[in-house]
């Protein structure tokens, strides 16, 4: 057990931010697994099994959550992006170039700390759509039904998520002179 | 600065799109044609996609490895003793 409730714990956090839920959903996957353990046929292998468990565990929490807490609507709001752009549309701050490689920026700890801390900045609804969009791979459509709103709001949500993420890793790593940067 | 008929917050609005959605013929040239002019917008776009192959490196990560997070002793201490109560109870 101990060889996965690591690796499940790592991944339920990154999909929901909140340890309390984050323990519940590794221990009912473990209980689950315990009880269709009969069902496993090899194939794949048990962690990606658990995995797949503890992914629909993660989709019901969200899912029950969404569906049940008030429907916030987040209509596309024109000034929204104002800290962005100035008056006449254009950037404020200029994207500047960024000279790392992803691959070997996911292996280090202190980004994927700025990264979460920037996750965390968003709405959690934000957060969620966008690990579920760009970890995932899932289809808006999906997305929509999870989330419970409408296709447009999707877009903006992701729009808003992508805007505040990408602005938050520049202040605060690619900006930052010294670290793996411009 | 405003190339064709976009500005960059609108294009910003198009790039994110375009990441999830196909765009429209006259949607798809006005990106096209403001990112060649534009280098803000071509590093604005080129970085979502970078946070796209983080993202997706990320979750190939979390299917290799487990270090980095730890999960605190007193659940892993609940949840064996659940485990072992589900299994004597089966």
């Amino acid at each position: 057990m101990d060889l996965y409730a690591e690796a499940l714990y790592g991944y339920a956090l990154a999909h929901l931010h909140d340890p309390s839920v984050a323990e519940d959903l590794v221990q009912e996957t473990f209980l689950a697994a315990l009880g269709g353990v009969a069902r496993f046929r090899g194939g794949s292998s048990v962690r990606t099994w658990l995995v797949g468990i503890l992914k629909h565990k993660i989709m019901d929490h969200l899912r029950r959550k969404y569906r049940e807490g008030p429907r916030r609507d987040t209509a596309p709001d024109g000034r929204e992006f104002e800290g962005f752009f100035d008056e006449h549309g254009a950037w404020k701050r200029k994207p500047t170039r960024w000279a790392a490689d992803p691959h070997r920026l996911v292996q280090q700890q202190q980004f994927m700390e700025t990264l979460f801390e920037c996750l965390a900045g968003l709405s959690e609804r934000a957060a969620n759509a966008f690990i579920f969009r760009e970890m995932e791979g899932m289809t808006t459509v999906e997305l929509c039904k999870l989330l419970d709103i409408s296709a447009t709001n999707c877009w903006v949500i992701l729009h808003r998520a992508r805007m505040k993420l990408r602005h938050c890793l520049e202040v605060n790593w690619f900006g930052n002179t010294g670290k793996e940067g411009p | 600065m405003t190339h064709w008929m976009f500005d960059c917050r609108e294009i910003s609005r198009l790039v994110s799109m375009s990441m999830d959605e196909r765009l429209t013929l006259y949607q798809r040239t006005g990106l096209r044609l403001h990112l060649l002019m534009c280098r803000c917008c071509t590093r604005h776009r080129r970085q979502l996609f970078f946070l796209r192959e983080l993202m997706h490196g990320y979750s190939r990560l979390c299917d290799t490895r487990s270090e980095g997070v730890r999960l605190p002793p007193e659940t892993r201490d609940r949840i064996r003793e659940k485990l072992r109560q589900a299994a004597a109870g089966q």
